[in-house]
């Protein structure tokens, strides 16, 4: 009871999931105040809401699919050490494949490519089945993990920097493809509507559990429809860590390291190459799959422009923020990059008001901001002026440019680096080492 | 047989301007992907900053010939070249110093990015670069979103007429210049600093050892290559490339993304690879454009933008290092 | 010098005397009506016909919606200074301090910056000037602007916080930039009852599929085609040629909507179609297109693009020797880009634009007058630009809904959509626009007039607003031909429903 702190003395302790009484405790208050968040408990909800606006919910939601696919992305890149930068291609995969069995259409015969040039249908049909999530869901993250084996391949023959390339290729092949195919995809700019993330057995009239009107969830709780399509997110996110969890410290997970530290070394100690590859690309492609799949049934509509480049730079930016390889990394990391934006509209919004306050603060505010003629401040309160000074939606941008080279030249091991120092600081205390 | 021999004469006019044209578009991936080769093989960076860089330093030339200003300064420029009729010698003064400021651009980026990561990850190197990138294009699109940044070049869109062929003046000086920069970078391998560079790209440590300031071929490299990358920018400014005379908030953002298949092709740290790769994967698209036209409908709109990707994927399995890339020696 | 700063202000002069009436005119039914000119005269006359106006507009809406009589009746005589007080509020709006809020989803950063920027700032100086002539009946407007980027998943976030249900929320949406969001957002919007102007001239918004809370302005892109291809068509004949079409289109449903219109245009007046590149410009390398269209030797082109698309398509084929008349889609053609280009002249030859609306300063439209002089005072830095003109529409669109709503004591987003779909609502744009109406059919509803344009670079003067002068007021270089033309085609073509397929 009162041993030795950190000592292992068995391989189970050592891959536990929560090796720690501080880890277990910390995690479930964790839990516990995202619950009370939820629901708007006024204690919890004004954290948010000061540092996001009082429509923290939505973005927050919003950044829940994407932190599962960000799991994935660290399974590929931080586990296995293969670099991509075609992961919102894997989520685009997800989220057709979502939409062709979930969503409304014109029958199976609008499913067939081409079915314009070979004639089936009288005009452009748009392929949907209309079947229920439970079926929508896997088959999203089931394609794009067969995708992905497809694509794992070249994995095994190109290294590095030119898989990078290889696979930013596939995003703007991907983009092509949803212009080629618009019964999948719709129209090219504004695209189509996803199905809800209503549960229903088949395709009844009244769903199991309602995800999009306000109301009772199990005659017992009265939620909004963003409170219900955030715990509903959440509970899936919880699981999918879970799974993630378990698959990095499995067997798998160590061949995947052993891959991701020396391709050949592993080779040589028995992990096969291609074997743990292909796992790699799977597994991670599913993981985007089912991200992608549930970010544009949250959003209700998405458009192939829609898994661009960009998203797939969010990822990098993402693991590289929170911390390549950790879990707890990654979705702190997806928090950050994806908060960023709001919270610094928030802070702005908030600095206006202070351009009267007291001498340091006011002079900060009155230094950072334009108001009008004659500011030299580098944010632009207009907001709708092109030029110097720029809007602080332009400046969201640098400042998401900026970090991720701040990140990487003092701190490679991100936000989870960051925690890890101050952690040991602290069970070092009073000693310095 | 009189129609007959007009189609033949037709489709003769439409090969050779195809070919023009492929040419052209092959300079313009040329002088990119130098820069891109010059950057990896001095410091084994993968800049994908480069589409940031090269369209600030042709937004850099539009303001000194188009606006008749200077950049980052409120004063006019004392040399900027006529709106009307722009003087040819003038012109060519301003664009040799924006690519100067250019090339210092790309010094200062080395400095303050690039250098304290020596020694780090392909991987955290290359990240790099896509964080400046990400930060410097907010700037870019801030540029050309109001106003459109004319380049005013000299010769505007005219062309020259080549048994009924339409010969665009820029696609000829596209050529030129891609040229002028192929030898100049051949020169520069052969200096004493060139050999330097690449003693550096074979072995840093080595080469310190051999007393080379590596300090310098770092900064040199980056000079270079962000030189180049504007140069290929500004050509494709010219009209008629499709950004029609100036620079395009839409096009020049991800030309540099272009380039890409044509160093992966020609591999990472082969010039002569850049100049093949150029010509191989221009060739292709413009062709493809030109000549699978009829088949737009079932190929897609646009077909022709993904030639260049789908002709890497083929190369790349069969080549995993490109046509002329130098293979990784694995090693436990 | 001197010339120029005394012009400037008498400019300055003259929106302060104009500003002062607006704080007398108030109770005009639309602010349309408020006289530009600076005669008093003029001044004094306007209320007694103004008198009556508002009344007719009160008495409609009483019969509709079943207010209580007596509300309406009493302040018929003179309501106008009197502060309504009284009005019933739900969501985006300050009823304590008596501030209305309007949402502006806007493009700030993405690819209609430079159109949406200038849209945003119209609207914005309108509702300076409509709070400080002391807003309607002690009402103010306080405009929401958002940056959307133009990206689907930023706008429907922008939504949500426009839709909150509290006073953070807003009243109504008074610009939505583009298509994708707007198809995005619209059934939501439906449930919120909140109204939305939708910065997207498609075919499609009047459609039941996308809902009953969009409020679309002006012509759609396809009226918009069938009257400019008729135009043309008629032009080249009046020069003796012979009309063939090229349609050119990105993929999309701004594309698609205006390839559609020309193409139901062609039908009905007999005009081959030789080349049909209806969503066939897509990607950077436009190759294909441009050899396609050469090769097709059109007389007439009707491109439905984006600026940069149409320079170097138009260029192209120019250079190329192709000689045929065009024209396209209003966001096709961009003084800003084309007229600084090296085409320039040769868009001077052969382009016409066509457009919905009055261009900055043209002579003869009071409300234009108006904005000029409002413009010019409040944002003397700013370039004069073309696109002020539909900023300042929205706002009147606006001020007319909300002008109703509290003559009628309730500022709730229910009856804001519910006076849009009253069928006697009407708004008039004073001449910058075709005056409009919404009734539920959807061939009613169409606006069928459009504007053509020469293009002439030889006029462009894109100056700054304090460099304008009544002498020197600057053009965009486009040069109304056709004011509110309504072809043979667009006059009486019946529409089964949108142009194109709503997708679902």
């Amino acid at each position: 009871m009162f041993g030795r702190p950190l000592l292992r003395t068995s391989y189970e302790q050592d891959a536990a999931m929560l090796p720690t009484a501080f880890q277990k405790g910390a995690l479930a208050a964790f839990m516990l105040a995202v619950v009370l968040m939820g629901l708007g408990n006024s204690v919890f909800t004004w954290l948010p809401s000061s540092l996001l606006g009082p429509t923290w919910i939505n973005p927050v939601t919003n950044l829940l699919p994407l932190a599962i696919a960000a799991l994935g992305f660290n399974i590929l890149v931080g586990v296995t050490g293969q670099v991509s930068i075609g992961h919102s291609f894997f989520m685009g995969v997800g989220a057709y494949t979502a939409v062709a069995l979930g969503g409304t259409g014109d029958g199976v015969k609008a499913c067939v490519p081409f079915h314009d040039e070979l004639g089936l249908l009288d005009q452009t049909g748009q392929c949907g089945l209309d079947f229920p999530m439970w079926i929508w869901l896997p088959a999203a993250g089931i394609m794009a993990a067969l995708v992905g084996i497809f694509v794992s391949p070249a994995a095994v023959k190109v290294r590095g920097l030119y898989l990078a390339i290889v696979t930013l290729g596939l995003v703007f092949i991907g983009l092509h493809l949803g212009r080629m195919l618009p019964e999948y995809a719709g129209d090219f700019e504004s695209g189509r509507r996803w199905p809800s993330l209503d549960i229903k057995i088949w395709r009844e009239e009244t769903p199991l559990v309602q995800m999009t009107e306000d109301g009772k969830w199990f005659g017992l709780i009265h939620l909004s429809e963003e409170q219900k399509q955030f715990f509903f997110l959440l509970a899936l996110l919880v699981v999918f860590t879970i799974l993630a969890k378990n698959i990095i410290r499995s067997r798998t997970g160590r061949a995947l390291a052993a891959i991701r530290d020396r391709d050949i070394a592993a080779e040589v100690m028995g992990v096969p190459e291609f074997k743990y590859k292909r796992i790699g690309f799977a597994l991670s492609s599913f993981y985007a799959g089912i991200g992608g799949a549930l970010w544009a049934s949250y959003l209700g509509r998405a458009s192939p422009v829609d898994w661009n480049l960009f998203l797939a730079v969010d990822f990098i930016a993402i693991l590289l923020i929170g911390g390549v390889g950790t879990i707890v990394g990654t979705l702190l990391g997806t928090v950050f990059v994806e908060l960023i934006p709001d919270v610094v509209e928030t802070f702005t919004e908030w600095l206006a008001e202070q351009t009267e306050a007291a001498p340091p603060l006011g002079w900060i505010a009155n230094l950072l901001l334009t108001e009008g003629e004659g500011d030299f401040g580098p944010i632009s309160l207009a907001s709708t002026a092109p030029g110097w000074p720029m809007s602080v939606f332009q400046w969201n941008f640098v400042i998401y440019g900026v970090l991720i080279v701040i990140f990487l030249i003092f701190e490679p091991l991100g936000l989870y680096g960051i925690w890890i120092k101050i952690r040991n600081y602290w069970k070092r205390w009073p000693f310095s080492y | 047989m009189s129609i007959a021999t007009a189609l033949l004469a037709n489709a003769g006019t439409t090969f050779i301007q195809t070919l023009v044209k492929a040419l052209a578009l092959g300079s313009v991936y040329i002088l990119i992907a130098l820069g891109f080769v010059i950057i990896f093989k001095g410091t084994q960076v993968l800049n994908f900053a480069a589409g940031a860089i090269s369209m600030a330093g042709a937004i850099f030339l539009a303001i000194m010939v188009g606006d008749g200003g200077l950049p980052f300064l409120p004063f006019d420029n004392p040399l900027a070249p006529s709106l009307d009729d722009p003087d040819l010698v003038l012109w060519l003064i301003n664009l040799v110093i924006v690519l100067f400021i250019a090339a210092l651009f790309g010094l200062v980026i080395e400095r303050i990015a690039i250098r304290p990561m020596v020694g780090q990850p392909l991987f955290a190197m290359a990240v790099i670069t896509l964080g400046i990138e990400v930060a410097i294009r907010p700037f870019n699109l801030d540029a050309t979103a109001i106003q459109a940044r004319t380049l005013n070049v000299p010769w505007g869109a005219d062309a020259w007429e080549l048994w009924g062929a339409q010969i665009p003046k820029s696609y000829v000086a596209a050529m030129i210049i891609a040229t002028i920069a192929g030898a100049v970078v051949i020169l520069f391998y052969r200096s004493r600093l060139g050999v330097a560079m690449r003693a550096v790209a074979f072995d840093q440590e080595a080469a310190m050892a051999q007393g080379i300031n590596v300090g310098r071929v770092f900064a040199i490299a980056w000079g270079l290559g962000a030189a180049l990358a504007a140069l290929g920018a500004i050509v494709y400014g010219m009209a008629p490339f499709p950004p029609g005379g100036q620079v395009s908030q839409e096009i020049h953002p991800i030309l540099a993304l272009r380039v890409l298949p044509v160093i992966v092709l020609g591999g990472l740290d082969s010039a002569s690879g850049a100049v093949y790769g150029g010509l191989i994967i221009a060739s292709a698209e413009v062709f493809a454009g030109e000549y699978l036209s009829q088949w737009n409908s079932t190929l897609g709109s646009g077909y022709s933008t993904i030639v260049p990707y789908v002709v890497m994927l083929i190369v790349l399995l069969v080549k995993p290092y490109g046509l002329f890339g130098t293979a990784e020696v694995r090693r436990v | 010098m001197r010339r120029k700063s005394k012009a400037l202000a008498s400019l300055v002069a003259a929106s302060l005397v104009i500003a002062a009436c607006g704080g007398d005119d108030d109770d005009d039914a639309t602010p349309a009506e408020e006289p530009a000119t600076e005669e008093p005269a003029d001044d004094a006359e306007e209320p007694a016909d103004d008198m009556e106006e508002p009344a007719d507009d009160m008495e409609e809406p009483a019969d509709d919606m079943e207010e209580p009589a007596d509300d309406m009746e009493e302040p018929a005589d003179d309501m106008s200074d009197e502060p309504a007080t009284d009005v019933v509020t739900d969501f985006g709006v300050d009823a304590e301090n008596m501030v209305i809020r309007v949402g502006l989803n806007a493009d700030l950063t993405g690819p209609f910056a430079s159109l949406v920027v200038d849209i945003v700032e119209a609207q914005k100086v309108y509702w300076e000037v409509f709070n400080e002539a002391g807003g309607y009946r002690g009402w103010t407007v306080e405009p929401v602007v958002i940056d959307s980027g133009y990206a689907t998943d930023k706008g429907i976030q922008n939504y949500q916080e426009f839709a909150q249900e509290s006073e953070e929320g807003v009243l109504m949406i008074t610009e939505n930039t583009g298509s994708p969001i707007t198809s995005a957002i619209a059934l939501d919007a439906a449930d919120d009852n909140m109204l939305t102007i939708p910065l997207s001239w498609a075919s499609l918004w009047p459609d039941p599929e996308y809902g009953s809370a969009i409020l679309e302005k002006q012509a759609t892109y396809c009226i918009e085609s069938i009257n400019g291809v008729e135009w043309l068509k008629d032009l080249v004949e009046s020069e003796g040629g012979e009309a063939t079409l090229a349609i050119i289109g990105r993929p999309g449903e701004y594309g698609e909507d205006g390839s559609a219109g020309a193409k139901i245009a062609a039908e009905e007046l007999g005009i081959p179609i030789v080349y049909d590149g209806t969503g066939a410009v897509a990607g950077d390398d436009r190759t294909a297109v441009i050899s396609e269209l050469v090769n097709s030797e059109a007389t007439i082109v009707w491109n439905t693009l984006t600026p940069g698309e149409l320079l170097d398509i138009f260029g192209n084929a120019v250079s190329q020797g192709f000689t045929g008349y065009w024209s396209g889609n209003s966001p096709s053609f961009s003084y800003p880009v084309h007229m600084p280009s090296d085409f320039a002249d040769q868009f001077s030859q052969y382009y016409f634009q066509s457009y919905y609306q009055a261009p900055w300063a043209t002579p003869g439209i009071p409300e234009m007058d108006r904005l000029v002089a409002e413009m010019t005072a409040r944002r003397p830095d700013l370039n004069i630009s073309d696109a002020y003109t539909t900023g300042w529409i929205e706002g009147m669109m606006a001020e007319t809904l909300f002008r109703t709503a509290i003559d009628q004591g309730d500022l709730t987003r229910e009856n804001i959509v519910a006076i849009s779909q009253d069928p006697s609502f009407s708004v008039d744009f004073g001449g910058l626009s075709a005056n409009q109406s919404w009734p539920q059919d959807y061939n009613e509803a169409l606006v069928r007039s459009t504007w053509i344009y020469d293009v002439d670079a030889s006029q462009y003067n894109l100056i700054p607003m304090s460099e304008v002068t009544a002498d020197n007021p600057g053009s965009s270089g486009l040069i109304p031909i056709e004011q509110d033309y309504v072809g043979t085609v667009a006059g009486s073509y019946q529409f089964d429903g949108p142009c194109i397929e709503p997708s679902s």
